[in-house]
């Protein structure tokens, strides 16, 4: 009785929406993320910067007679479901353009599905600096990768703590926190940082002690760390438990709320490489903070980086007069310049990786600062 | 018409595919639980065959049907060294022993650096046509159910049923139980070849520990008693998070969490109620059927 | 040097305490139950909120979040293995059932407490260190590995001297004489079921004290480790299973110090493998290999 009921209101709402769509074009946007499995906190953050920044472009009226709709849908952390997801999209939801996948991993075996069919697709969380935009035209990136935003953070750092050797610490059975170490690793090479030591741990660890005291007998003047942000956490708070008080750096990893929450004091101090400069003072930000707040998420880098997929896909709709096909999607990102976002002035470069300044926050008072 | 159907098609492409796929891991599970053994190194195997079919297309240049012939033989001749002393063991011990090595397999993987550690192997060319996997499904299916009822069959029978009696009776336990290993491992290392060129990429997160359990629950679920149970298993769950997908929204489930919950409710719904797996389930119908029509002519 | 060993034990001491109530099902009944994980996580969940949210002293909570961990070990028992008892195939079943309990739970917990790690509060446990022939050591970390001796102990008890242990100790030899000897069969496996499961409740709880980093994969990080424990300890063997736990806690993390760590799971897994294949029996174990 109840499912016939639903199914009613369903047709219902069918019709409402084929009602509507007489006056307005309706733009579906196919999202394929992880809401279950090991990536689960890092989609359901995405959900939700997905889900404001739609209506936030549906409600400012900024496309005129498009509207947007995401269809939303779990990639279960696998790439097997990542792919089924694609192709649902592609075939069956016939969306304009995807956001996601969450992982590298399953970008790098899903998203060559679209560049096929021509679909246009934003990564907005994959870091990885070669195999993504490389698949092919039709493959764009907000998130910025692990070089845009650690080359710029460690020469600002090395500016102003003048260090000359350093320890890295990394989850190597990751593809996020391994490519992170790989850029680590080489832009210390590159700026003749004397490497003295290196320890990984696996991503379902929760006791870093002894590489931690491995690495602190060695003496190092910085250490850096490429991790997860379930891993961050514990690895500082050990870390200074052990009474080592080196500069710590870490990695994109650490860009969650729940870093500070779970590491506490433990987090003073600590430097991070981001994307996202959650304290920018720019009205952009700071109206997106209020949209935020106003819908009860506390947002990390992961939700703006969503967020501003979304606006790119809005923004190259609107440059194309109101057009929302998959070629007008991707005519128009190649013309996305300078868009104001929460992440500052947004845009694509020709080889389809996403740019705005990077910046480097150090945590104080039990929040993210910038470091000028 | 057409292009609907066309676009169904298109749309449940990977998932065909993956069903051909998951069976064939789930046989590579069945052919050694056909004699009574639990090992659980599959997830390994497959792992082996599926980087070395890749890297020799993509470093190599091989063709294609070579990269597969190796995919089956490199897991095959690995299963040999490493059954000899692992098949003495039983029971649970075996199957602890074979996750133990196919740990081993995917750190070893995750440490190489050759192979981009966690990254994996990315941009391999995808080659794999679903006619090939079915074809290799049959091939598989028509050898399991040759054994039935031949010389091997019953040796395989006898040993699953009581292994020190067998032994008595004159059958060489240990060349059988190794057969039935070795094939396993070139089942799982063609899935993994089929696999790596088929999704553009592999990496060792997903020859964990997860993938041989789902192996097993597949062979399990569909019915590890008949050569094709584990086929039915693996096409049902590949299928299921689909159905979910469908169904879900009608009935108000978000995606996320609820539709776990349902795939652990249906795996222990089937567990339960059909002993013999869900190839049972026509005759457990008929089994209620009957009795619901015994208990009406009593009343 | 002193610091490693210190770090060794207390990471010994947590697989230890996890692999205690591991090896008694185990023992028992010749199953693996996959979702002893799962209970582990769900327990710190509990804590945590009781301690979160209800503002119970945590002295208070873990003992409730233990008791709700032995109902879920009723619950394991009633739902996924009672009812396969009888079957020839029980253990590969058991295996499978359990890990659907395991998802479900897991679905629980993402639905209840969402996926974001969470934390006790600060605070919960006091956070003094102390210095221990220049080694660090917090008062927690002591407490963890005097809770996983003391467990240790009263296990051994429970299960050598109460009424209660020696039934389960003869179902585990068998059930069918211990039917005979008018042994209530169920009870008794629930009983194991109950026991095993609050241990593994109890870990948990630790873990999660321990580490600060309570979410619904949590149990991820110990359940193979969990397994190769109770392997090199020997089969059902409580002492066993604590000196494989300190043994491979040991064993890592001066593997990570002197070799690094990317070395570290593969030569547990390695030597899990090689003592299955020398030592079938495990390193501490006495009892002959029975045939699952």
């Amino acid at each position: 009785m109840r499912f016939a009921r639903s199914i009613g209101v369903l047709v219902a709402a069918a019709l409402a929406a084929t009602g509507t769509a007489r006056a307005e074009q309706v733009v579906k946007i196919g999202v394929a993320i992880s809401l279950t499995g090991p990536a689960a906190v890092y989609g359901a953050t995405q959900k939700a910067g997905v889900l404001a920044a739609v209506d936030h472009v549906n409600k400012s009226g900024m496309l005129k007679g498009v509207k947007l709709e995401a269809v939303i849908e779990d990639d279960a952390s696998t790439k097997e479901q990542g792919i089924a997801v694609f192709q649902r999209f592609i075939n069956k939801d016939k969306v304009a353009a995807i956001i996601g996948p969450t992982l590298s991993n399953t970008a790098t075996a899903a998203d060559p599905l679209a560049q096929a069919a021509k679909v246009p697709v934003v990564a907005v969380s994959n870091t990885a600096p070669k195999g993504i935009t490389d698949i092919g035209d039709y493959i764009w990136r907000v998130s910025l990768t692990e070089f845009q935003v650690i080359v710029p953070a460690l020469q600002r750092m090395q500016a102003k703590l003048g260090f000359k050797t350093a320890a890295l610490l990394y989850g190597n059975d990751d593809a996020f926190t391994q490519a992170g170490y790989a850029v680590m690793k080489a832009s210390l090479e590159h700026t003749g940082i004397k490497i003295v030591g290196t320890q990984t741990f696996a991503k379902p660890d929760r006791d870093y002690n002894a590489q931690i005291t491995a690495l602190k007998a060695l003496h190092p003047d910085i250490l850096m760390v490429s991790a997860l942000a379930e891993n961050a956490a514990g690895i500082v708070a050990q870390a200074r438990q052990l009474g080592w008080n080196v500069p710590i750096w870490g990695g994109n990893g650490f860009n969650a709320p729940a870093f500070i929450k779970n590491a506490g004091p433990a987090a003073e101090g600590v430097y991070v490489g981001t994307a996202w400069n959650k304290v920018s003072p720019d009205k952009v930000n700071q109206d997106y903070l209020a949209e935020m707040k106003a819908r009860g998420v506390d947002p990390d880098q992961f939700c703006t980086q969503a967020y501003v997929g979304v606006l790119a896909i809005a923004d190259a709709i609107k440059l194309e007069g109101g057009k929302g096909t998959r070629e007008a999607i991707k005519a128009g990102f190649a013309k996305v310049k300078d868009l104001p976002t929460p992440l500052g002035l947004f845009s694509f470069l020709p080889n389809r990786d996403g740019s705005h300044p990077p910046s480097l926050q150090q945590v104080q008072g039990g929040k993210f600062q910038i470091v000028q | 018409m057409w292009d609907q159907l066309a676009d169904l098609y298109a749309t449940y492409q990977s998932t065909i595919a993956f069903i051909g796929i998951n069976s064939l891991l789930a046989l590579s599970v069945y052919t050694t639980l056909s004699c009574g053994q639990l090992a659980l190194g599959n997830a390994g195997f497959s792992a082996i065959g599926a980087y070395a079919a890749a890297l020799l297309t993509m470093q190599a240049h091989w063709p294609f049907p070579l990269a597969i012939l190796a995919a089956v033989a490199v897991p095959a001749v690995v299963a040999v060294p490493l059954g000899l002393p692992v098949l003495r063991i039983r029971g649970i011990f075996l199957a602890i022993a074979t996750i133990g090595f196919g740990e081993v397999v995917r750190l070893g993987l995750v440490n190489w650096d050759y192979v981009n550690g966690a990254q994996g192997i990315v941009a391999i060319p995808q080659k794999t046509e679903l006619w090939m996997i079915y074809l290799a499904v049959a091939a598989a299916l028509f050898v399991l159910a040759r054994l039935r009822g031949s010389k091997w069959g019953f040796a395989l029978e006898a040993i699953r049923e009581d292994e020190p009696a067998a032994r008595t009776m004159g059958i060489a336990t240990t060349r059988y139980k190794l057969a039935m290993l070795v094939l396993g491992a070139a089942l799982a290392g063609l899935a993994g070849g089929f696999e790596a060129h088929f999704t553009f990429m592999v990496a060792p997160n997903g020859f964990g520990f997860g993938r041989v359990v789902d192996m097993l629950v597949y062979a399990v679920v569909g019915g590890s008693q008949i050569y094709w149970g584990p086929v039915v298993g693996a096409a049902f769950l590949t299928l299921l998070p689909e159905i979910l997908r469908e169904v879900a929204p009608l009935v108000g489930i978000e995606p996320g969490p609820l539709r776990l919950l349902v795939n652990g409710l249906v795996l222990l719904a089937v567990i339960l109620f059909l002993p013999n797996g869900m190839v049972s389930l026509p005759r457990r119908i008929a089994e209620w059927r009957a009795a619901r029509v015994a208990a009406r002519s009593a009343a | 040097m002193g610091q490693q060993v210190v770090n060794g034990l207390f990471l010994g001491s947590i697989y230890a305490l996890f692999a205690l109530g591991y090896t008694l099902v185990f023992g028992v009944l010749d199953i693996l139950n996959l979702a002893h994980a799962a209970v582990f996580m769900l327990a710190s969940f509990v804590a945590l909120t009781l301690v979160g949210r209800f503002h119970l002293h945590i002295l208070l909570a873990m003992p409730l979040a233990v008791l709700f961990a032995g109902f879920l070990g009723l619950l394991l028992e009633r739902v996924a293995f009672r009812p396969l008892r009888a079957r020839a195939d029980s253990n590969i079943s058991g295996l499978i059932s359990s890990l659907a309990m395991a998802t479900v739970f897991e679905a629980v917990a993402l639905e209840v407490w969402g996926p974001n790690i969470s934390r006790f509060p600060f605070g919960t446990v006091p956070e003094t260190q102390l210095d221990l022939l220049g080694a660090v050591v917090s008062r927690l970390q002591l407490t963890i590995v005097a809770v996983a001796v003391l467990l240790f102990l009263v296990l051994t008890w429970l299960v050598k001297a109460t009424r209660l242990g020696r039934e389960v100790r003869a179902v585990a030899e068998s059930p069918r004489a211990a039917r005979i000897l008018g042994v209530d069969v169920n009870r008794a496996i629930a009983a194991a079921f109950f026991i095993s499961s609050a241990l593994g409740g109890a870990a948990g709880v630790l873990f999660g004290l321990a580490f600060n980093s309570i979410s619904p994969d949590m149990g991820r990080s110990v359940e193979l480790k969990g397994l190769a424990v109770i392997i090199l300890g020997g089969m059902g063997s409580m002492p066993g299973a604590v000196l494989a736990g300190f043994a491979l806690g040991l064993t890592e993390v001066f593997v990570t110090a002197y070799l690094g760590a990317s070395w570290r799971d593969a030569v547990s897994f390695t030597g899990l493998f090689l003592i299955l294949v020398l030592r079938p029996r495990g390193l501490f174990g006495a009892a002959a290999l029975r045939e699952a």
